[in-house]
């Protein structure tokens, strides 16, 4: 066993950690902190991941725990919330460069009604849509039953879809 | 006849996701071509997925911090705790140079520094080794569905594009995605030896390729890039191969480009 983390995998992964790190915690300065803290944790860990699995999955999963544990420390100070809940709205996304006006609607659409997700929901629908990872997977990023992350997955889509038709324009599809 | 019991809502989930096991797939794809309501529903959520990619996946070629580069390679210690304040105001710094840089030089070719996804050989390799790297969905659209890919990509790119067939060469096409680009996006078709070795064609046209290039070779993080500009358009073919294979890939598929050009298929 070679105790260390593929380098050029790590690097490969980084941008999707970042995304997913700014999707959890819907602000773009803490999540860059979110990312640090991830790798220094598989750092230390490096000796847990088995050579040819799926090092991005791994790396989501100590994002998650790297995520609640730290999100339990704030808890101490701010009471009376928890990750199921609905946790308002997200500050922090921005649009990407140079979308186009009608695009520049529809992307700001797409983050509101993802920020009003909870996390656990925002969580298994970024990780099933987004990254396509497998509900196995997630279930093991999130240490949860397989049956918790679909029905995590349903009500994540439900809502969205009843967010876009409460929408005033209709989002149009996307090809 | 069996009876078939009907899909569930998870089962629905599954389906759209490409998920459910092949077997039972098969009958839920019988039972939705019967049933337009459940068909519709694995629709809307395949459209939602689109939709979600196509919101977030622009994000994957922001530039990279500095701080965070070197904690993935290890390259340095993290900074101590008492220095944490000072890294906003060094990435506020750092971006400040680079956008001083970017307006100054025009072109993107100073970025190097900070390992950013902004040079276009920078930019196939990075989306090179993200893709390539990945067993289970290293494209959007699979081969299988080589027209739709197509036509997709050339409707997204606002021009008529072609998968080269690099079969010559003992190369299959994998299939192919829309990629995030400075301007405008860019196209990935990704191929496949029989060593299941991978090489990608980045296509992307945009602004900043105003003058044309003859071939041009850089290597990034150890990927191996030939790219060359042509007709406003950029072309880069990326992969773990060596420079010789990879200019052997990049003469095909410029050769099958330039005879495309003359015929009335290009438009």
């Amino acid at each position: 066993m070679r105790n260390t983390l593929p380098h050029p995998e790590l690097v490969a992964a980084l941008p999707r950690l970042r995304r997913y790190a700014r999707v959890l915690t819907g602000d773009s300065c803490r999540s860059d902190d979110l990312v640090q803290d991830t790798l220094a944790r598989a750092w230390e860990k490096r000796h847990l991941w088995r050579q040819g699995s799926d090092l991005r999955a791994w790396l989501f999963t100590i994002m998650h725990n790297v995520h609640v544990n730290q999100f339990a420390l704030r808890q101490r100070d701010f009471a009376n919330s928890s990750l199921d809940a609905d946790d308002g709205p997200v500050a922090g996304w921005e649009i990407p460069v140079r979308a186009t006006q009608s695009d520049r609607v529809e992307l700001a659409e797409v983050f509101a009604q993802i920020a009003r997700l909870p996390v656990v929901q925002r969580e298994v629908l970024m990780l099933a849509a987004v990254e396509e990872l497998r509900y196995e997977e997630i279930a093991r990023v999130q240490d949860v039953p397989i049956g918790t992350v679909m029905s995590r997955l349903s009500r994540a889509r439900e809502k969205l879809k009843r967010m876009a038709m409460d929408t005033p324009t209709p989002l149009k599809v996307v090809k | 006849m069996n009876a078939v019991l009907p899909p569930s809502e998870d089962e629905l989930n599954a389906y759209a996701d490409g998920q459910l096991a092949a077997e039972r797939a098969r009958q839920v794809g019988e039972t939705l071509a019967g049933e337009p309501a459940l068909a519709a529903r694995v629709e809307e959520i395949r459209r939602q997925n689109r939709l979600l990619r196509d919101a977030f996946d622009p994000w994957l070629a922001e530039p990279l911090p500095r701080r965070l580069l070197a904690a993935a390679r290890r390259a340095a210690p993290i900074p101590s705790e008492r220095w944490q304040w000072a890294w906003p105001a060094f990435a506020a710094v750092i971006s400040l140079l680079l956008g001083i840089g970017v307006g100054w030089f025009g072109r993107g070719e100073v970025l190097q520094l900070t390992g950013t996804p902004v040079t276009f050989p920078r930019q196939a390799a990075v989306t090179h080794a993200l893709y390539a790297a990945d067993a289970n969905r290293p494209v959007e659209v699979w081969a299988s569905d080589e027209q739709r890919l197509v036509n997709w990509l050339s409707k997204r790119l606002g021009f008529a594009l072609h998968a080269p067939d690099l079969s010559s060469l003992g190369l299959a096409l994998v299939g192919g995605r829309l990629v995030a680009g400075n301007d405008k996006p860019g196209a990935l078709f990704m191929y496949e030896n029989a060593d299941k070795r991978r090489i990608s064609l980045l296509v992307r046209r945009d602004g900043e390729f105003s003058h044309e290039t003859a071939f041009r070779y850089a290597q990034e993080d150890g990927v191996g890039v030939f790219y060359w500009i042509d007709d406003n358009c950029g072309y880069a073919i990326a992969g773990r191969l060596d420079k010789g294979q990879l200019l052997a890939i990049s003469r095909v598929v410029y050769q099958q480009l330039a005879a495309l050009e003359g015929s009335p298929q290009k438009r």
